[in-house]
């Protein structure tokens, strides 16, 4: 456990997705200066299965968010597949997360008013697609996570278990290298969890997709292939 | 895109339907005011093509006030420039300003189609009003404000008719007065054979409008009867003038109209941004860049504007068609008939409207910051 905050990836051998050198996440708060994540290092295979834990205002989900490109860094380099996220400005912070990121809320965040088919459809519509290509590919991920027979059901129709698959198939639907899961299970019962797991470890082992999933579950953890613990901004443990 | 904003639009029904009424209120006042402008506009602004004078007693107020000779008539054929010429009585039931005025025109019967040649008998015939001395050829919006079909009798100014056929015209006067035989009218109203309001006279050109009058005027001038002869949309303009005014000063209570609606898109609008934080930043979160979230609420902001507007205009087409009000002065009436224009000019605003309200509410939702958003409550 010595220097925790250089972890290297679980296979040396393999070809990093994620490497994040010295990253840095500070901001102010009043008179405070907050920093939730504090000279970060940290490498992630492509295709690994990557579980970050720790308690709350431990600074996983600010590097899930700085992963994701939704948030950006304070100081430090994160490249996700040779891209140097720092460099991008926000369009193109934008056009790339449409692209490469795939995004799994913990409360789902599914848009009310669409029905599962539309709602998986949304990242499509920002791609040159025909409206056959869509429905293909739509149809494809709802098969995916078994949801082919409530594709037009609307979130109110469907259970809290249902409607995070079909969170999971809106963040695959485009077919991104890289998904990133904010405690997917966090609100669901532990039947609904468990398919939820089940799902990422074989869209990870199936699809070869790399995937950093936030959570609190020690049984979400152990699933993944490496878990790492962060406290205070800094990672303080690895399971493997 | 478009479905998406529809959909939001229908997902909050009472919310959306509260917005577009009010928008479709204000668009309503706003469409009325305009039909109002507008039919003004055309019946007091002369054109290239406007020829037609009109002779009356110098210093009259109203149409029974206007007496003059009938044999005037061979005197102002004469004028060099005069092209036809028609005598004239008038019958008002009211000759000040008058929402329901009713007006009788009485012409030598045989002279009517001869002088306005556009005019078009769209039911009945000219035939039977020609035969039948107590005979009416109505004005398509008098009859449809008063109800009347060819056959039908009716009774005004204390003068009994046969409505024997509904004509329309391009002079707008035509549409809202009824045409009787003028020796029946001359009786019927007490004047006396040999006595008119007024000659309607047509000139070769507009450009001569103005020496023929004079010339006309200059012959009766030393006579008992002295004339004074105008432009009949001139005429119009200066004895209505009170109405005028009054009609000008609507005009900023079709602009109160606009500004009203303005702000109510504006701030429902800026309540569906506030609504839906959170849902904007989960599509920012997939995607969608901050000019694409702006197009999408202005859609929804054109879109609540243009469905409102669409419903007040429209309501307010229909609404003054079936109605069809006549503001009257001194025997000349003004119809306040919605048109076209009016209909394309209400919804472009309506569309103007939508776009601009929506536009600091777009702005607003695609400036919000996308991790603060996410985690709001």
């Amino acid at each position: 456990m010595s220097n925790l905050n250089q972890i290297q990836p679980s296979d040396p051998m393999s070809t990093s997705l994620i490497q994040i050198h010295s990253l840095t996440k500070s901001f102010t708060k009043g008179q405070n200066v907050i920093t939730p994540l504090d000279n970060l290092s940290l490498e992630v295979s492509r295709g690994e299965f990557l579980a970050l834990m720790g308690p709350s205002g431990s600074g996983k989900t600010t590097l899930l968010n700085l992963i994701a490109g939704i948030d950006a860094a304070s100081s430090g380099k994160l490249i996700i597949d040779s891209q140097d996220l720092g460099s991008l400005s926000r369009a193109q912070l934008t056009k790339w997360r449409s692209v490469n990121v795939g995004y799994i809320f913990q409360l789902y965040h599914l848009v009310p008013i669409l029905s599962a088919y539309e709602n998986v459809e949304l990242p499509l519509l920002l791609q040159s697609l025909t409206r056959s290509e869509r429905r293909t590919r739509v149809e494809t991920a709802l098969e995916l996570v078994g949801l082919s027979d409530r594709m037009h059901h609307r979130p109110n129709e469907l259970s809290g278990g249902q409607e995070q698959r079909v969170a999971i198939a809106r963040a695959i639907v485009h077919d991104p290298g890289l998904l990133v899961a904010d405690e997917p299970t966090g609100d669901l019962d532990r039947e609904s969890a468990e398919t939820i797991l089940d799902l990422l470890r074989s869209l990870s082992r199936d699809l070869d997709k790399t995937i950093v999933m936030v959570t609190h579950d020690p049984r979400a953890a152990a699933i993944a292939d490496r878990a790492l613990h962060l406290e205070k901004g800094q990672l303080v443990s690895q399971l493997q | 895109m478009l479905s998406l904003a529809l959909k939001n639009i229908f997902r909050y029904r009472l919310r959306s339907f509260l917005t577009m009424a009010g928008v479709a209120i204000g668009m309503f006042l706003f469409t009325t005011v305009e039909t109002m402008q507008q039919s003004l506009a055309k019946v007091t602004r002369s054109g290239a093509d406007d020829t037609t004078l009109v002779v009356f007693r110098e210093n009259r107020f109203c149409p029974s006030t206007s007496r003059l000779p009938e044999h005037y008539l061979a005197s102002i054929e004469q004028v060099e420039g005069v092209r036809k010429a028609i005598p004239i009585q008038i019958a008002v039931n009211n000759c000040g300003a008058s929402l329901d005025v009713i007006t009788f025109r009485g012409v030598p019967p045989g002279s009517l189609l001869e002088y306005n040649s556009d005019l078009e008998v769209v039911d009945g015939s000219a035939a039977d009003w020609t035969k039948r001395s107590d005979a009416a050829l109505v004005g398509q919006t008098f009859a449809q404000r008063r109800g009347l079909r060819t056959g039908d009798q009716f009774e005004a100014v204390g003068i009994n008719v046969y409505v024997a056929g509904i004509i329309k015209s391009q002079e707008v006067q035509d549409n809202n007065v009824a045409y009787v035989h003028l020796p029946f009218l001359q009786q019927a109203s007490k004047i006396g054979l040999g006595t008119v309001t007024q000659f309607n006279v047509k000139v070769e050109s507009a450009e001569i409008l103005d020496p023929v009058a004079q010339k006309i005027d200059a012959i009766f001038s030393s006579d008992s009867h002295p004339t004074v002869t105008r432009p009949e949309k001139a005429f119009f303009a200066e004895t209505a003038k009170q109405m005028i005014e009054l009609i000008g000063f609507t005009r900023w209570l079709g602009l109160g109209a606009v500004a009203a609606v303005l702000a109510l898109v504006a701030n429902a609008v800026l309540l569906i941004v506030r609504g839906r934080l959170k849902e904007t930043a989960v599509l920012q979160t997939l995607g969608f860049s901050r000019f694409r979230i702006a197009r999408l609420i202005t859609c929804e902001g054109l879109l609540l504007g243009l469905l409102g507007g669409a419903l007040g205009v429209g309501s307010a087409v229909l609404f003054l068609h079936w109605q069809s009000f006549t503001l009257g002065n001194e025997g000349l009436t003004l119809a306040i008939t919605p048109s076209a224009t009016v209909l394309f000019h209400g919804l472009l605003v309506a569309l103007a409207l939508g776009f601009t309200a929506s536009l600091y509410p777009a702005w607003r939702a695609s400036r919000q910051p996308l991790v603060e958003s996410l985690n709001a409550g």
